[in-house]
């Protein structure tokens, strides 16, 4: 592969021949095997497991694309505006701080649900709400801590760079 | 319906998303579920092993090794997967849904890819809860779908080939994914540095807040599968040095039905080969040659515990009934039923000397719950199959 890339490229490069080859394999490779993932499921799930592994599957993809996204899409937007006076960096700070804590938030609450309906008594055994409060505080302090750190300094080689264009 | 979806597609741009973004992302992912599906083969080979089948049992520790990275590896995926979801969303809102046959057969793959690999992230990190909220088998289930994850994998990259080619390195800024017709994904606009605009944040943050992401879900959870993270552990289902005997148990004696037939003071295990019958008291048991090994106890959901275990070696029992110690054996606990009562145990490990029928775990007799009066341990093996409770050990 050339690594040919002009300033204004708009067809996808790969069009060669050993891509094609590779294309065909992965395609059929990935088919044969997609086949036998699925052929296998009946051998092993009877029509009610089946269905049900069905209706799993279209509400994790409808949960994830009309619920997930949107939501965190509308975040975004309420970020850009409370980061707007803010440096980059620390706008980068304050989002990816939230979205370590939303993620682990999400894991964290799947357990506490696990918790409360758990029957053994060797497993869960955290007090993963206490964990959870102790990250937050951890994860809010640092971000404060970067934030300030940033907003303090001087700007950045971009920004002065920014600033300096007409 | 274009003008309204395009619309839609709009309030969902970013600057942030590219295709580079996302071959970024979906190296990331390729490469974690790559990891998954071949550990989780290993696992499932040791489970139900194939005519072809090895079983190495050094080092001791090599499934708790396999294993841990198994479900570590899966939990740092849920965050690359959303990250990766999120960088190409606009394309779901593209109109018209469908253009051709091949279009629609590649949106039909691309749906099942997305909704098994949601599915099989969300499922089998719930598992590893010991929590079964589905309508149906979770480890039939895990199996198949990977299988069906990895070969929409495959199909996914072979059609998205060139794209990926293009972008793998970084060279050009490319236009943000949008359907208002201002750039196509992947038009290739300049070579400056990507530079975030008010409020936002670069390509480059974004993918430092999710490998930042994965890795804190990795380190506040992988301490319950290797011991030197274990002071990290936040949000594992298991923490080290819990349960009777300061060591896990998955199975209770109480859940398996066991306590009055393993508290029996008759109690006895029957070793047999070729129709004679050994029975074995706990005292005649007590009184062979003792060994003494440090084994890992490691689960298939990622937990593992290292623990001092004393008890007689399995192939010397094989050879007091006369069998060789190329045999195999066919376990069965006491449990009167589960899908684990008898274990079919290779070979390989009857061969190995750290395979043991243990009576003393950390010091002391086995409590009722790690399966009292003998259990198996093996080095290598998922807990699973280290019987509990035993009842009989049959030369195959």
């Amino acid at each position: 592969m050339k690594p040919v890339m002009p300033a204004t490229v708009v067809e996808p490069a790969g069009a060669g021949k050993a891509v094609r080859i590779w294309r065909i394999v992965l395609g059929v490779a990935g088919v044969a095997l997609l086949g036998y993932g699925l052929l296998g499921l009946p051998t092993q799930l009877g029509p009610p497991q089946l269905l049900g592994l069905l209706v799993w599957l279209a509400v994790a993809v409808l949960l994830h694309d009309g619920v997930i996204v949107p939501v965190s899409t509308l975040t975004g937007a309420g970020l850009t505006r409370l980061g707007s006076g803010l440096r980059p960096a620390s706008a980068a700070v304050l989002r990816g701080a939230l979205m370590t804590g939303v993620v682990v938030t999400v894991i964290a609450g799947i357990l506490l649900k696990a918790q409360s309906v758990a029957r053994n008594t060797s497993a869960l055994e955290g007090d993963y709400a206490a964990h959870l409060l102790w990250f937050w505080a951890v994860l809010a302090g640092l971000a404060a801590v970067l934030v300030y750190g940033i907003e303090r300094a001087g700007p950045g080689r971009g920004e002065r760079e920014q600033k300096t264009r007409p | 319906m274009e003008k309204l979806t395009n619309a839609v597609a709009a309030r969902f741009a970013s600057p942030t998303r590219s295709t580079r973004l996302t071959v970024v992302l979906g190296r990331w992912l390729g490469l974690s579920f790559t990891i998954c599906f071949l550990t989780g083969l290993f696992s499932h080979g040791l489970q139900e092993p194939p005519s072809w089948m090895f079983f190495p049992t050094s080092p001791v520790w090599i499934y708790q090794l396999t294993q841990g990275i198994h479900v570590t590896t899966g939990i740092a995926a849920i965050p690359l997967l959303l990250a990766k979801l999120w960088s190409v969303y606009p394309e779901l809102l593209k109109w018209p849904p469908v253009k051709s046959l091949a279009h629609a057969l590649e949106r039909a793959s691309i749906a099942l890819f997305i909704a098994s690999s949601l599915l099989q992230l969300t499922t089998g990190l719930i598992n590893t809860y010991k929590w079964y909220p589905w309508p149906f088998p979770f480890r039939q289930t895990h199996f198949w779908l990977a299988w069906v994850i990895w070969g929409s994998l495959l199909l996914h990259i072979a059609v998205k080939l060139p794209l990926i080619i293009e972008h793998w390195r970084a060279r050009s800024r490319t236009r943000p994914r949008a359907a208002s017709g201002a750039g196509s994904p992947g038009q290739v606009i300049d070579d400056g540095v990507a530079v975030a605009g008010p409020g936002r944040w670069s390509r480059r943050a974004f993918l430092a807040a999710v490998g930042t992401t994965a890795g804190v879900v990795v380190l506040t959870t992988v301490g319950q599968s290797f011991s030197w993270l274990d002071p990290l552990n936040l949000f594992a289902p298991r923490k080290m040095g819990t349960g009777p005997q300061a060591v896990p148990v998955n199975r209770t004696a109480a859940d398996a039905k066991v306590a009055d037939l393993a508290g029996a003071k008759d109690w006895t295990l029957t070793v047999s080969h070729q129709g004679t019958a050994r029975p074995l008291p706990l005292s005649e048991l007590q009184a062979l040659p003792q060994y003494e090994h440090e084994l890992p106890i490691a689960c298939v959901e990622g937990w593992s515990q290292t623990a001092t275990w004393r008890g007689v070696r399995i192939r010397d029992l094989v050879a007091a009934v006369g069998a060789p110690s190329s045999s195999s054996l066919r376990v069965t606990s006491l449990e009167p039923e589960g899908a684990y009562r008898t274990m079919d145990m290779p070979a390989a490990y009857v061969q190995d000397e750290r395979t043991l029928v243990a009576l003393e775990l950390n010091g002391q007799a086995l409590d009722l719950d790690h399966g009292y009066p003998a259990r198996i341990i093996a080095p290598g093996r998922p807990g699973v199959l280290q019987t509990k409770w035993l009842h009989t050990v049959e030369v195959l």
